[in-house]
């Protein structure tokens, strides 16, 4: 398979989640299992890379997906994608865990590498192909090191765009726009614009 | 407004990854709600690209969960009903009411804006505050935490959001009641994990109701209301 089949396969599968997503909203439990199986690899290795914690993660997978049966009737086509829709539930439940599990002091702060470790093995290639994860990985390698490491400390170590400009000593003009200009990159890298 | 334009479109990304401090969230969802209309439109194309571009980025990162959570997952979403349970009439609504005006309440008509519009519930919560009717009613909790509704007559349908609200005790859940003139009708149960730290619920049909009303109920919720409300919001 090449790049371009790869690209071409989300616009199925998110067409796929939408049918699914709506007969979730009508209390439709097969729905669901269908869409907890299309998607719960993209959720739970979200959640694992923020939390690190296994135990954290799956509860915190459990809860995402209670979220998911409680609100799919809010979902709204027109406002973006099921996947962005069920990621950005995921990755808030995640950094809420994240930093109450911080406050508490429960969570050393262990993670000041800016490395996006190389994907998993374990995912059934049916839902996400090597070819798309391949693809993804390249994307976000050809970021350079200081907008990686930006999203890296915001997206996964779940640290607020004040608290990596801390980190890193630079000012928070340069750290917002290392985050701009890291999804910009990837958006173009992907060809999402 | 002293911060220029700029600096707000600037925030976008940082809001979208979650990334900006909890203390400056309602700051800049109060100007997002004074901003021009175009601005606020950029500011929330740029947050869903970047939500869109994550969405595809999980790939990178997918692992499989465990495959007991899965049966743990669909166990617990077959205990957790948010559909309206039959609805009855009942002379509750006076109690109802002698409560909601006892128990409660630290009312506070909020600023209606950005604050209460967590990601999952974007769709709803842009239909209600594009309503020219909407309306904000916050109440404290006994026990702790807050809850606030956004809601317009216009649109039949509200948003929840509680904050810091106390769990309900352990084999026990918290059901939500809206009240009209037929009786209390539900609006849906939590369980300890949906209450904290926030969740939000989305109200889909008002029907004229009054006041919205909290129960501990056992696990599952009841068709009508078995405990005395501990908490009511008037829906005026």
């Amino acid at each position: 398979m090449t790049l371009f089949a790869a690209v071409d396969r989300l616009p199925l599968v998110t067409t796929d989640l939408d049918e699914l997503l709506r007969r979730v909203a009508r209390r439709d439990v097969d729905a669901f299992a269908t869409f907890y199986d299309q998607t719960r690899a993209r959720v739970f290795g979200l959640v694992t890379r923020v939390l690190r914690d296994p135990g954290y993660s799956e509860e915190t997978t459990q809860d995402i997906y209670l979220q998911v049966w409680r609100t799919a009737d809010a979902y709204n086509p027109a406002a973006g994608t099921p996947l962005s829709w069920l990621m950005t539930i995921a990755h808030r439940r995640a950094v809420d865990r994240v930093r109450s599990e911080q406050a508490a002091g429960q969570r050393e702060s262990r993670y000041g590498a800016a490395n996006v470790e190389p994907p998993s093995d374990l995912v059934a290639e049916s839902v996400i192909s090597n070819d798309e994860r391949r693809q993804v990985a390249d994307c976000l390698g050809s970021l350079t090191d200081t907008q990686r490491e930006a999203i890296q400390l915001a997206y996964y170590d779940g640290l607020t765009y004040v608290q990596v400009s801390e980190r890193l000593s630079a000012n928070l003009a340069t750290i917002k726009s290392r985050m701009r200009d890291a999804i910009r990159g990837l958006r173009r890298c992907l060809g999402l614009s | 407004m002293t911060q220029p334009i700029d600096d707000l479109t600037a925030l976008a990304t940082p809001y979208a990854l979650h990334a900006i401090p909890e203390t400056e969230r309602s700051a800049i969802d109060q100007r997002l709600a004074d901003a021009p209309p175009d601005v606020a439109r950029a500011f929330d194309d740029e947050v869903r690209a970047v939500r869109e571009t994550m969405a595809v980025i999980s790939a990178a990162t997918a692992v499989e969960p465990p495959f007991e959570l899965r049966d743990r997952v669909l166990a617990e979403i077959r205990q957790a009903p948010v559909v309206p349970l039959q609805r009855k009439s009942r002379p509750w609504r006076a109690t109802i009411l002698a409560a909601a005006a006892a128990i409660i309440i630290g009312l506070g008509a909020l600023g209606v804006g950005y604050a209460l519009r967590p990601a999952p519930q974007t769709s709803t919560a842009e239909q209600i505050f594009a309503a020219p009717d909407v309306r904000t009613i916050s109440g404290e909790i006994p026990g702790g935490g807050t809850a606030t509704v956004v809601f317009s007559r216009e649109k039949n349908a509200g948003v929840l959001v509680m904050n810091n609200v106390t769990p309900p005790e352990a084999g026990t859940v918290y059901q939500m009641w809206l009240i009209n003139d037929a009786g209390p009708h539900s609006a849906g149960t939590m369980d300890a994990k949906a209450v904290a730290p926030s969740t939000t619920a989305v109200l889909p049909n008002l029907d004229g109701s009054s006041t919205l009303a909290f129960t501990v109920e056992p696990p599952g919720g009841s068709a009508q209301p078995t405990t005395e409300p501990f908490a009511a919001l008037p829906l005026t």
